[in-house]
């Protein structure tokens, strides 16, 4: 028999490989049906359009000097992207389980394979609601641009972080994957999705101010458009929430992953 | 040889940490191809899993300097909507291969899945799943190679082209195996190690482990 050559890999390296096997397995499974990766697109959209139709009824085109429909299309596509890669990553890790006996697979490669491929799909649906609008004849504001990335990459990594963490939780305690799906639903309405925090009386923010993905999605549309304002949010509060769960998550992980595989 | 120094392994159960191996010291030989031997529940799967790094020990530290495969039982790591030549990609491209469309093609003469090779592996049979990932490890160069019941699967014409391939591999090569099945360790191995009571012991001779175990 003739033999195969393996490579000598450095650590980088197979670190790279495996992220991308596990990245084309993804690509290879997550899309099984006809409709395929449009779905990822004309879901939201749907949505959007259902949504920013029900707002336009309130008040008008407009929603706080913002397109209403900009106005929706901000606040579903950061909240169905941070479910969406919260739910991706901590699957990803419980589905990705069999793999772990490669001992070059770890958990954390599937998450780092599942956030990826969350990322890319969730930039194309951007894509796809972004030439929707063009066509469409809907103005696309960007005042800040540099604000908007900053506010998208923050939920992606705060979803990733809070998928570390809960999926070595629940390979430990699984009655916890049922609490997190339970507390991931009222976040549709509690993250300025729909109503802006500017919508609601003052003296209510302090009950919704500590959710730093409402936090983005303000600040998001604020970074589309200078005139929608920014009162109430704060960037700095966002950056650090993230940078905070984001340690937690890299913490939790490092002092649990050994013994979490052999669950 | 591959060395546990001090190895404690448990599980942690509702009946408080279920001990498989507490502070145990060995060498496995890695110039012989070796059976692990004991009863349901002894600790062989576990064993073979810590030898992998598929799992990590709670104590204690296993070592070698040889490239070890991973634990080869029945479908690990096998995707059931993948393809035979997907899954097949996948176990080359996070094991280093170089060359990846002339592993694929070995493995497809190997495991003689012919036209199947490119259907989604749940549509095979429950014996050539394990010939797929058999394959999949004998094309890949290893010092050792841990098969965990995956030869006595596949018909008679599997397990010749199986003991072939690990014949003319072990001059380079060693197998460590785990089977209830003798005359398939019969077939490959030359010494055995016995577990029992989560200590391991060391047979040079195979008859004399078999006889030991089989006493047991």
């Amino acid at each position: 028999m003739s033999s195969t050559t393996v490579l000598k890999r450095s650590n980088w390296e197979i670190w790279k490989d495996v992220i991308f096997a596990l990245l084309m397995r993804e690509v290879r499974t997550g899309f099984n049906d006809k409709l395929g990766i449009s779905w990822a697109v004309i879901n939201p959209l749907l949505f959007i359009i259902a949504l920013a139709f029900l707002r336009g009824l309130i008040n008008g085109e407009e929603t706080h000097t913002l397109s209403t429909f900009t106005f929706m299309a901000v606040g579903i596509l950061f909240i169905q992207g941070f479910l969406q890669i919260l739910n991706g990553t901590v699957q990803a890790v419980s589905k990705n389980k069999s793999l772990y006996s490669f001992r070059q697979v770890q958990p954390i490669s599937s998450i780092i394979a599942a956030l990826i491929f969350e990322t890319l799909v969730k930039l194309f649906t951007l894509l796809g609601v972004g030439v929707f609008m063009y066509y469409m004849g809907i103005e696309i504001q960007m005042d800040n641009a540099l604000l908007f990335l900053l506010c998208l990459f923050s939920v992606i990594v705060l979803a990733a972080s809070l998928g570390l963490f809960f999926s070595i939780l629940e390979m430990y305690i699984s009655e916890v994957k049922k609490v997190r799906q339970l507390a991931t639903r009222p976040l549709f309405f509690i993250s300025a999705v729909f109503f802006s925090l500017q919508d609601i009386p003052k003296e209510y923010w302090k009950f919704l101010d500590w959710n730093p993905i409402l936090h983005a999605i303000e600040l998001a549309r604020y970074g589309a458009s200078f005139s929608y304002g920014n009162e109430g949010v704060s960037l700095q509060f966002l950056l650090l929430t993230t940078l905070t769960l984001l340690f937690g998550g890299l913490a939790v992980y490092n002092a649990f992953w050994k013994m979490a595989v052999s669950r | 040889m591959i060395s546990l120094r001090n190895v404690t392994k448990y599980y942690p159960s509702r009946l408080g940490n279920q001990y498989i191996f507490k502070n145990v010291s060995f060498d496995i030989p890695t110039d012989r191809n070796v059976a692990i031997l004991g009863a349901n529940g002894s600790g062989k799967s576990t064993l073979f899993r810590l030898i992998a790094a598929s799992e990590y020990t709670n104590e204690g530290e296993i070592s070698t300097e040889l490239s070890v495969s991973w634990p080869v039982a029945l479908a690990a790591g096998v995707h059931p909507k993948m393809t035979g030549r997907e899954n097949t990609r996948f176990i080359g491209r996070i094991n280093g291969v170089a060359n990846l469309s002339a592993y694929e093609e070995r493995v497809l003469e190997f495991s003689e899945l012919g036209a199947k090779f490119d259907l989604p592996v749940q549509s095979y049979s429950s014996g050539m799943r394990p010939r797929l990932a058999f394959a999949c490890s004998i094309n890949i160069d290893f010092d050792v190679y841990l098969i965990d019941e995956v030869t006595s699967v596949g018909d008679t014409k599997f397990r010749s082209r199986a003991k072939q391939a690990l014949v003319e591999k072990s001059k380079e090569a060693k197998v460590i195996m785990v089977s209830h099945d003798m005359s398939e360790i019969r077939l490959f191995c030359e010494s055995a190690i016995i577990i029992e009571k989560g200590k391991l012991y060391y047979y040079e001779d195979l008859d004399e482990g078999i006889k030991k175990y089989q006493s047991l």
